[in-house]
């Protein structure tokens, strides 16, 4: 078996990865099953492809577009998230959790680690916050 | 008679529970890329005949910390210690996806592995904080030691007063200059050796049982 591109009639190998991304060549998102035996049938009898789909019906693979999914603000790994210069986006969910400070550049996959605020123990921590109370 | 033998193994693990003393747990730092995961490997493999993870030249491959519990180690010298080994994630104060694209990772992916050791960091100084009792730290010996974050995490191994052996990796290469990392940490031991091939692997075995025992 192997795949077709309903659009531009590229061939692929059958399990090949590549399809799951769109057709490299016309980006079609519609592939048909074909037999080895029925591999060039499309071109012998000189059928367009959709009219052989139309026979076949239910052999065709369309894959689905997923929009990537953005990560919520209280799922990032970043505290801060500087958008650009003077703009900034706060996770307040995590600056509350802990004092590890992550600053997050841009949209995404690029982050500032600050490794001395990821150094405190939780135990000191505490009690330099409630020595400030006292105060 | 099988009653009483199964009875007394219970016994005895129940004790062995309460009672054991808790071997003591090696963390093995560094920057990403020096070598962590391959000495984590070789030591884990030579004196249990296990692995603890994968390695690639694609930074970052270990993206969570992964721990071997109770590996006994017989220096030269006739001594010998039970450790926890903990392989970390590498860690660096800057994660840039790009980086990743080079080395032909699509850019979802990257961007997906850019988090993944955003979090690891953050776990790597979870288990420095919270469960470690003697440190090696990892320097590739190819590079050039008085990077922010080696001065940085030697600081904070310091301050937490954990025993550190410094090594210099990838001796085998030849640009290796282990002698620029002895004297870039003249305070702690430092052993070079070649995760990799193994060569002086056993004088880091000697330097951990008297170190760390």
């Amino acid at each position: 078996m192997a795949h077709k591109c309903t659009k531009c009639g590229r061939e692929f190998e059958d399990g090949s990865t590549q399809i799951l991304r769109g057709c490299p060549s016309c980006a079609g998102k519609k592939f048909l099953y074909v037999r080895e035996s029925e591999r060039h049938k499309d071109v012998l009898e000189e059928k367009p492809l959709a009219e052989i789909i139309l026979e076949r019906r239910n052999d065709t693979l369309e894959i689905q577009d997923k929009p990537p999914k953005e990560v919520e603000i209280y799922d990032r790994v970043e505290s801060i998230r500087i958008l650009g210069p003077g703009s900034y986006e706060l996770n307040i969910e995590k600056l509350a959790k802990s004092d590890e400070v992550v600053v997050g550049l841009g949209k995404e996959g690029q982050y500032v680690v600050d490794l001395p605020s990821m150094a405190k123990s939780i135990r000191k921590a505490g009690k330099r916050r409630k020595r400030k109370k006292k105060e | 008679m099988n009653f009483f033998v199964r009875t007394r193994k219970r016994f005895s693990k129940f004790l062995k529970f309460f009672f054991r003393k808790r071997s003591s747990r090696i963390g093995i730092y560094g920057p990403p890329n020096a070598g962590k995961t391959t000495l984590a490997n070789r030591i884990v493999r030579d004196w249990t005949g296990d692995a603890v993870g994968p390695v690639s030249e694609i930074p970052h491959e270990t993206r969570r910390a992964r721990r071997k519990e109770d590996i006994t180690i017989t220096g030269a010298n006739g001594s010998s210690i039970t450790i926890d080994i903990v392989d970390t994630p590498g860690v660096t104060t800057k994660i840039d996806y790009k980086e990743f694209l080079e080395y032909g990772l699509e850019k979802e992916e990257a961007i997906k592995r850019a988090r993944e050791a955003t979090e690891g960091v953050a776990e790597a100084m979870h288990w420095l904080r919270e469960d470690i009792d003697g440190v090696i730290y990892m320097l590739d010996s190819t590079l050039d030691p008085f990077l922010q974050v080696n001065i940085m995490m030697i600081g904070i191994i310091e301050s937490r007063n954990l025993p550190v052996i410094i090594v210099a990796n990838k001796i085998d290469l030849p640009d290796a200059a282990p002698t620029r990392i002895k004297s870039a940490f003249p305070q702690h031991p430092v052993i070079s050796i070649s995760s990799l091939d193994g060569s002086n692997i056993e004088q880091l075995y000697e330097k951990m049982t008297d170190y760390f025992g």
